[in-house]
């Protein structure tokens, strides 16, 4: 039952993802777009085409002598078909569709960077929990401060201060690869919000199974491995999936170091298109990829509490 | 022999005196009843043997070896590391909330620790689990999770999973004290086989019942000292201490 959920969720993600790689990858010569427009539109064209992009051109045909009093009919040519472009909602639909590919790109950047700074950070705070509760002073004050530094001070500047602020102390650090830096950032971040969660699992535990551990003879570090943390992983769910969608939403900031993400990307279309309908379909990309997230999340809490 | 003998245990938390020089010798085979109302300081005792609570001062010998020893909140001396490995193992714990591991089924719980602490073979630790689940009458609960299990019934889980480690004597830390009455019964009738089967046992508990049928000594604790120690006929028909015979009178 599970394993055929798991096998649905994953045949849709390959089916989107192979789609995305097509729609950005296929980048058809211009020549065959023209190709399929008629040639007395192309005389009749004052502008033969006025914008390229990755993906597509714009063919801004003007009927009627004079260019300014004209009236222009707009083509697009995509993938190798063209269409004509009227305004209203028909124009609005295919101006969302010419922008997918773009936004598709910001989007996998978004969410590459939310899933491996989570993955990292959730193994670094694995370590800096287990260090926080440790009775070895020294240890559990460094952590300590590590939470502390970093939930006490904004991810934005965590952020500009690994891109641009380690290069001035010491030009060695410099980091050139921003999705790089926008990682190292976020996932040190992470580490220090999902220890606590870990500790706060850890310690729910009741303490009579580390009593019982005791009893039976296991090492502290078998105690934890194969008694405490399995147990407070299901407790961990919630809020590690909590985590993953703040991170998602958190990703935004990297617009500082002008990384393309789905915030950043929607942005500039937005800007360069003079128009606030790019945001819908971002938007609605960011609430697929949280459903997304949310129910890959449900099924792992289900599958961890067979024995309750 | 004995196997347990503690000299002056105290334990103090902050002013608050739990146990105030406690001695008490179990020998080989026998079977010691601890007694006494709450904050007596009975589970205490237990813990302290254990290492579950580190006394304040006193000696603990174990086996005939000088376990721990301390003085003023400060360690005198303990056996080397391997020494007190051994010696901890040698005491199986049964604990008033059973502390089954609640993501191993019942199975699972009993083969734990004889696999990763005495690194037995998975198929040996199962055989032997099979059979000590058998001795306490769950067969056919091998494949079932503790939440499925009812009180009595995990607590028998907990007996076998102590006894899988071949422990030379079982600390009962009032086994029952939170089972509902009607499942009562089950546990005391197998903590008497085990008894019955030569089992050094040293048992904290409120059942006078079995503690009269069951022990060679009853002791009974109260305010952190031992008031009485002696046979169960003679502490349940004539106790020499008014404070013993006030808590009877209670409690019978």
């Amino acid at each position: 039952m599970n394993k055929k959920i798991l096998i649905r969720v994953l045949i849709a993600a390959a089916v989107i993802i192979s789609a995305a790689v097509v729609m950005s990858l296929s980048k058809p010569p211009i020549e065959d777009l023209t190709a399929r427009i008629s040639p007395e539109l192309i005389e009749n064209a004052r502008t033969s085409y006025s914008e390229t992009t990755n993906n597509y051109l714009v063919f801004n045909i003007a009927r009627g002598r004079n260019v300014r009093t004209a009236e222009t009919d707009t083509y697009i040519g995509f993938m190798g078909n063209i269409f004509q472009i009227n305004d209203g909602f028909a124009n609005s639909m295919a101006n969302i569709l010419f922008w997918l590919p773009a936004l598709l790109n910001g989007t996998w950047v978004t969410v590459s960077l939310t899933i491996v700074s989570v993955s990292a950070g959730l193994l670094y705070s694995i370590f800096i929990a287990l260090g926080r509760i440790s009775k070895f002073k020294p240890l559990s004050v460094i952590c300590g401060a590590y939470i502390f530094f970093f939930r006490g001070t904004p991810l934005l500047m965590q952020l500009f201060f690994v891109y641009y602020g380690l290069p001035m102390i010491n030009p060695a650090l410099t980091i050139n690869d921003k999705f790089l830096a926008a990682f190292i950032a976020f996932s040190l971040n992470v580490g220090a919000y999902a220890s606590e969660i870990i500790r706060a699992a850890i310690q729910s535990i009741d303490k009579g199974q580390f009593e019982a551990s005791h009893a039976l003879g296991l090492k502290y570090g078998q105690a934890m491995r194969l008694i405490i943390i399995p147990q407070s992983i299901r407790r961990l769910i919630p809020p590690v999936a909590n985590e993953f969608i703040m991170v998602l939403k958190d990703a935004s900031l990297v617009s500082i170091i002008a990384l393309s993400d789905l915030t950043h990307t929607t942005r500039s279309i937005s800007s360069s298109s003079s128009s606030v309908l790019v945001f819908i379909p971002a938007m609605i990309i960011y609430l697929i990829i949280t459903a997304l997230f949310t129910f890959v999340f449900n099924k792992a809490e289900k599958k961890f509490s067979v024995y309750h | 022999m004995e196997l347990i003998r503690t000299e002056k245990v105290c334990k103090k938390f902050n002013q608050l005196t739990v146990l105030n020089d406690i001695d008490l010798t179990v020998n080989e085979r026998e079977v010691v009843c601890i007694i006494g109302p709450s904050g007596a300081g009975k589970s205490t005792f237990l813990r302290a043997l254990n290492q579950l609570e580190i006394i304040s001062s006193g000696k603990i010998f174990i086996d005939g070896e000088l376990f721990l020893h301390r003085e003023n909140n400060a360690t005198v001396s303990r056996v080397n590391q391997t020494e007190y490995k051994r010696l901890l193992l040698e005491m199986g714990m049964v604990f008033q909330s059973f502390n089954l591991f609640p993501h191993k089924t019942a199975l699972e719980n009993i083969m734990l620790s004889p696999i990763h602490v005495k690194k037995i073979k998975k198929d040996e630790a199962e055989e032997l689990s099979r059979r000590l689940l058998a001795d306490v009458g769950l067969t056919d609960k091998a494949d079932e999770y503790p939440s499925r299990l009812s009180g009595g019934q995990q607590q028998r889980v907990a007996i076998a999973r102590a006894l899988a480690m071949q422990p030379k004597f079982m600390l009962f830390d009032e086994p029952t004290s939170s089972l509902d009455p009607e499942l009562v019964g089950e546990v005391l009738i197998v903590m008497k086989k085990l008894a019955e089967s030569g089992m050094t046992m040293l048992v904290v508990t409120h059942e006078m019942g079995f503690a009269r049928e069951v022990a060679n000594r009853v002791v009974f604790m109260c305010d952190g000292v031992i008031a009485e120690e002696a046979p169960p006929n003679e502490i349940f028909s004539n106790p020499s201490n008014p404070r013993t015979k006030q808590f009877l009178n209670s409690v019978l």
